[in-house]
């Protein structure tokens, strides 16, 4: 009886213990699994071209003879004018599709209308569809107009940002009591002003989401860039750092050097807004 | 208070349906009308979409001309025999001139007509060629060879083929190889994404302290552009400096490091693993999103009935994540289908998915015609797969 006492309330403690000790252990080694690429690529930046091939060096964690030769190759080479040109994209693709996602946002939300519920459906339609069936189309449209090699491709941006922005705005303008539109309308603001003076500023979390899940997308896209902007002038990051790797030799000292600084960015971006980010990537998985 | 639309609130949607249009559903259309023709950009006769045939009518009567003053110099010099057959051809191509002299510059025509200047260039050779022989001399025989073979350019016939491409499809080998590997690199990636993200979510969703930390670790690999890690990916996996390829060797998970990234298996691994890597983190997000809305009483009360915790997760966590689930795994899915930046850049095109051998057949070829068929049949296997997850899901995706 006395021996059942002393192991009992210590029994489920211990348990306890050893499921917290588990679990750390889990979450120690999800971390480092994934950051153990960056790391790796970090380590290999500061590396001269011998080490990096090198049999005896090529796993060490500290160079032997450490170097920013490969940062210098790069810039030199010009990647940051490429971190330049996706700043302008991403930049005016997040300007024009907050604007057009919250006017349309602002009508769904509040509006019935015929079509509301197949507008809905073409836009999650459209979120789905493989991009691949756009690109020989628009790279014909550009063509035509001599848009080719230009800022402009961040009008073709608009298939894969726009849906999720509207997505995201409807449902934060939904959450905006219809009262308070009212008082404004009675005070005497039009339906122009009360949207981006009233319920915009409102909704400012929203907004901010979609605009930073929009940035994001825009500066992650690839296969447009791709195809519309071949030259190097008008190159984003993603297409510039893939021209590093020529067809016979792959610098990989050059290339981790230039991965470290595109990624700053987004490394930045992750860490200043990861509230407003998890919020994006979930928006529309609850539902409330 | 529901209003109804009146034309000043149908402009605060106009920009939205006309970036639609525009970048969306035109460039849907045209591909599907491009299945229809031998649409081919690197040939002059294909580059375009001709449902009639045309005829550059300036050239056309320019060598018409050409044709007939030879034909006039000739005539003289054969027998009286076969000067009735150049008399004939110099009429016919005399009615020709007369004909399109005075049309526009490119004309557009039926197919009769398009089978009647056929035959007439065809028949214009023949009499070049059977007179060779008999007088070697003759300007038809010696100078017609360029302008015919020009009179044929003119004539562009139309290269509507109806369905011409989606009967090459089903016979296609390489089709149906890239749809093995797409269904393969979906399926496999995307179960291993839910296995191990669900397993995080329930650790972040149990762990109270340090979730900031495992949530900023988690988005970055999902917030890096998809070439930028394939890259990474492919230097860890490079058969002479990789550190990764070198440790699997060493476990033996693989019999050498330059494998990863050149057999066909090697490089489905490589491209799942990578895949994996990216975006768990992004499920877990989701499905901790899920977990999150849980009413906690329910555990309370499942413990109190004496529930173990693979009991209470079967029972309470999996049936009130289902709709998340479903969602989280419907995105996901139709994501890896159309995977193409990953594999692209990691092996420049191999495991060959349907994205991959789409563009290589389209941009690397100039085949849009065949290449548009591919990206519709990628088309009608994303409309099943949402589809029988949205029947699944009871339409509450798109409920208001």
């Amino acid at each position: 009886m006395t021996t059942q006492t002393a192991i009992q309330p210590d029994g489920p403690d211990q348990h306890r213990r050893i499921g917290h000790v588990f679990m750390w252990a889990l979450i120690i080694c999800f971390i480092c699994i994934n950051l153990f690429p960056f790391l790796w690529v970090l380590v290999t930046s500061f590396k001269p071209v011998g080490e990096i091939y090198g049999a005896e060096t090529a796993f060490r964690v500290i160079a032997i003879n450490p170097t920013i030769n490969n940062y210098l190759t790069v810039v030199n080479k010009g990647i940051l004018h490429s971190v330049f040109n996706s700043l302008i994209v991403s930049g005016i693709t997040t300007l024009y599709v907050v604007m057009v996602a919250s006017m349309s946002a602002y009508i769904i939300a509040r509006i019935h209308f015929r079509g509301k519920t197949a507008l809905m459906s073409l836009i999650l339609g459209i979120s789905m569809f493989p991009q691949m069936i756009i690109v020989g189309p628009i790279f014909n449209m550009f063509y035509q107009f001599r848009l080719l090699n230009s800022y402009w491709v961040t009008l073709a941006y608009s298939t894969i940002t726009l849906p999720l922005a509207v997505w995201i705005m409807v449902a934060h303008f939904k959450q905006i009591p219809i009262s308070v539109e009212e008082a404004a309308r009675i005070d005497g603001c039009s339906q122009w002003q009360s949207l981006w003076k009233v319920i915009f500023p409102m909704a400012a979390p929203g907004v901010f989401t979609t605009a930073i899940m929009t940035f994001i997308s825009a500066w992650n896209e690839y296969l447009l860039t791709l195809t519309l902007n071949a030259e190097k002038d008008f190159q984003t990051v993603p297409v510039a750092i893939n021209t590093l790797r020529t067809q016979f030799s792959i610098l990989w000292g050059e290339i981790t050097a230039a991965t470290i600084l595109v990624v700053i960015p987004t490394l930045a971006i992750v860490l200043l807004f990861q509230k407003q980010i998890v919020s994006g990537i979930t928006s529309g998985a609850v539902k409330e | 208070m529901q209003r109804r639309m009146t034309w000043k609130e149908f402009c605060f949607i106009l920009p939205l349906l006309l970036l639609v249009s525009v970048f969306s559903l035109y460039p849907i259309l045209s591909s599907f009308s491009y299945t229809l023709f031998d649409y081919q950009t690197n040939n002059q006769a294909k580059n375009a979409l001709y449902t009639a045939a045309t005829l550059n009518t300036m050239l056309y009567v320019e060598d018409c001309d050409y044709l007939v003053y030879y034909l006039n110099k000739d005539i003289p010099n054969v027998d009286e025999s076969d000067r009735a057959t150049l008399t004939a051809l110099v009429d016919k191509l005399e009615a020709q001139k007369a004909a399109y002299a005075n049309s526009e510059k490119t004309i557009s025509l039926p197919a009769a007509t398009d089978q009647e200047i056929s035959a007439l260039i065809a028949e214009t050779e023949q009499v070049a060629q059977s007179y060779a022989e008999k007088y070697p001399t003759l300007r038809i025989v010696t100078k017609s060879g360029q302008i015919l073979d020009e009179m044929k350019t003119c004539l562009i016939s139309s290269n509507f083929i109806g369905l011409t491409n989606y009967s090459r499809l089903v016979s296609d080998d390489r089709f149906g190889q890239a749809v093995g590997n797409t269904f393969v690199f979906t399926i496999l990636s995307v179960s291993v994404e839910l296995l191990l993200g669900m397993a995080l979510a329930l650790i972040m969703n149990k762990a109270m302290r340090g979730i900031g930390l495992v949530r900023t670790t988690a988005l970055i690999p999902w917030a890096i552009p998809t070439a930028v890690s394939a890259l990474i990916w492919c230097y860890l996996y490079d058969g002479t400096s990789g550190i990764v390829a070198a440790l699997f060797t060493r476990l033996g998970i693989i019999a050498a490091p330059e494998l990863l990234l050149t057999t066909a298996g090697g490089t489905m691994f490589g491209a799942i693993l990578a895949d994996v890597w990216k975006t768990t983190p992004y499920m877990a997000l989701l499905l901790l999103a899920g977990l999150q809305v849980i009413d906690r009483g329910l555990y309370e009360s499942s413990s109190i009935d004496g529930a173990g915790p693979i009991r209470t997760f079967t029972s309470i966590t999996l049936p009130l994540l289902k709709s998340s689930m479903l969602v989280a795994l419907l995105f996901r899915t139709l994501d890896a289908f159309r995977v193409y930046d990953l594999i692209a850049v990691l092996t420049k095109g191999t495991p060959e998915t349907l994205s991959i051998y789409a563009y290589k057949m389209m941009i690397g070829q100039s085949n849009y015609g065949y290449g548009s068929v591919i990206v519709v049949a990628m088309f009608a296997m994303v409309a099943l797969i949402a589809f029988v997850y949205v029947k699944v899901l009871g339409a509450e995706l798109i409920q208001e």
